[in-house]
């Protein structure tokens, strides 16, 4: 069994609402293992974004903590890698530059970052759209720039907020693969949040199902699914199993009943 | 693959008289030659109305009086200092006042609580014509070309600072949580994320201001100067002769038109990432 990397302890966390405060999070925990590749599925509205928020260090729970290889931390702001839907490229760089801009905030050498990010735009085949501005490129290659910028920075835990849900499912399929490749390349620890079971089971090692507000973990589920492709993924045989099982979590009917 | 192909250029065919004629004048060439075809023809007009007795020559001009003074001012050398002189107060007053309002604009991004301290004084003077400031202007400054900046200044400068104050409140957050959650400082943040988003919004200020630093600019050699556009129309006009002050009107036209494009070509090399090509114009 590998061991705990970041570990999240009794996380609350309520919002002032119109009348009475939300609370979103009551008591939130759950265990990141090294090279983990965990999603968070729940219904919509749960927190799980408010999570993120947390480990990056955008908010702060009111209580609970965080800890980090068995050390106490504020946050892992500046050791993650943070994905949204929007791609969040910089409009007025170039591919090129928004792919060095987590290089820079960390003041590593112009010149060496350069050589970098090119290598890995020509490894994710991006070559010859270095000096292209983001308008220009297509939503799935943006959100390839994005994963790009992610990962040359090297983070100890990519935060993925669904990362492709506002793209087709053939780019979606596709991206899925560059993602789940580059994981295994990199070694990289994952923390996917996702409406998309399907995409859950196919990617995850494991999957976190949250219950609605306030959220708490309502079931975990080991996937022993060892395909390296998500697209082989759902293709096999113990996939339709756990996505029904997931459904069912998240009381969806998958059954069409005629009556 | 050849029936596509005549199939294409048979469509074509009878697409092409439904067109119509106005079409074909719809290019860079054409639009050109009907925009000068309609100055030409105005001036004709004009002229032959003055020739006919139609129109007060003593109360309108007329375009051949307009353009006799015109070469005689451009002989002396009276039309260049004056226009020397205007151009030089107004686009100063641009420049200063929307640099000067345009960093303190970005500076309240900073602080939410100075920004929500002044906003009120700021919505203050805004709200005052700000050429009622002008005979004080001129009473501090003097009558030379230093009040006519100043003036120009309190234009321009108030509508650049709330243009980038609304443009840092409205640059987009998430980018800069990105930015933040990357372990950048405030520092970072604001030349990163909020500075490079304002510049579009800044830029849009150029047009309105390089108009108003004409303004202040005309404005205040009508109060009191000695030179100037603003001062030779003023003059021209008190002792009726309305061919001087129409060439002096066409001059501040033509500068502005000219400051304009040159605000044009700044836009297009400062924000390389906003061109878009042609091509995608949607035509309804």
């Amino acid at each position: 069994m590998t061991s705990v990397q970041l570990s999240v302890r009794n996380i609350r966390k309520s919002f002032p609402g119109k009348s009475t405060t939300v609370r979103v999070l009551d008591g939130l925990s759950f265990d990141i293992r090294e090279r983990d590749f965990i999603s968070i599925i729940g219904p919509s509205g749960c927190g799980k974004s408010t999570i993120f928020n947390i480990v990056a260090g955008l908010i702060s729970p009111d209580a609970g903590t965080l800890l980090h290889r068995n050390k106490e931390v504020q946050s892992l702001r500046g050791h993650v890698g943070y994905m949204m839907q929007k791609d969040l490229l910089f409009p007025w760089r170039t591919v090129l530059d928004n792919v060095l801009l987590g290089l820079e905030m960390r003041g590593v050498d112009r010149r060496e970052a350069v050589d970098r990010a090119r290598a890995q735009l020509s490894s994710f085949g991006l070559s010859g759209f270095e000096n292209a501005y983001p308008k220009t490129l297509s939503g799935g290659m943006r959100q390839r720039v994005a994963l790009i910028r992610t990962l040359i920075m090297d983070p100890d835990i990519l935060l993925l907020d669904e990362p492709f849900s506002a793209l087709d499912y053939q780019t979606r399929l596709y991206l899925e693969g560059v993602l789940k490749e580059a994981v295994e390349r990199f070694h990289k620890t994952v923390v996917l949040v996702t409406h998309d079971i399907d995409e859950a089971v196919a990617l995850s090692k494991r999957v976190v199902v949250l219950s609605g507000r306030p959220s708490r973990v309502k079931a975990e589920y080991e996937i022993d699914i060892n395909e390296l492709s998500p697209v082989a993924a759902r293709g096999n045989p113990r996939f339709s199993g756990y996505f029904h099982a997931l459904c069912g979590e998240l009381d969806i009917q998958t059954m069409a009943k005629a009556s | 693959m050849s029936t596509i192909t005549i199939d294409k250029s048979a469509a074509e065919d009878r697409a092409k008289p439904a067109r119509g004629r106005l079409r074909s004048l719809d290019s860079a060439f054409g639009r050109g030659m009907l925009q000068v075809l309609a100055v030409v023809g105005f001036f004709v007009a004009w002229e032959l109305g003055v020739r006919a007795g139609w129109i007060s020559d003593f109360l309108v001009g007329a375009p051949s009086g307009i353009l006799k003074v015109t070469y005689d001012m451009a002989v002396s050398g009276q039309l260049w200092r004056d226009t020397w002189f205007t151009l030089m107060e107004a686009v100063l007053g641009f420049v200063i006042g929307t640099l000067f309002g345009s960093v303190a604009g970005l500076a309240l991004w900073y602080s939410v609580f100075v920004a929500r301290l002044v906003e009120p004084f700021i919505v203050a003077i805004n709200s005052v014509p700000k050429i009622a400031f002008a005979p004080i202007i001129i009473l501090w400054f003097g009558t030379g070309l230093l009040s006519k900046v100043m003036l120009a200044i309190s234009l321009t400068a108030i509508v650049a600072l709330i243009a980038a104050y609304q443009a840092a409140k409205d640059a987009d957050t998430d980018l800069q949580a990105l930015l933040y959650s990357m372990g950048a400082s405030k520092h970072r943040i604001f030349y990163r994320a909020v500075v490079p988003s304002t510049i579009p919004a800044i830029i849009a200020t150029f047009r309105i201001n390089i108009g108003f630093g004409l303004v202040g600019a005309v404005v205040g050699e009508f109060i009191s100067s000695q030179e100037g556009l603003g001062h030779l129309i003023y003059n021209a006009s008190s002792l009726y002769d309305l061919n001087t002050v129409w060439a002096g009107l066409f001059v501040l036209m033509l500068m502005g038109f000219i400051l304009y494009h040159v605000i044009d070509m700044i836009e297009r090399l400062a924000l390389p990432w906003k061109q878009t090509s042609t091509h995608a114009h949607l035509q309804v």
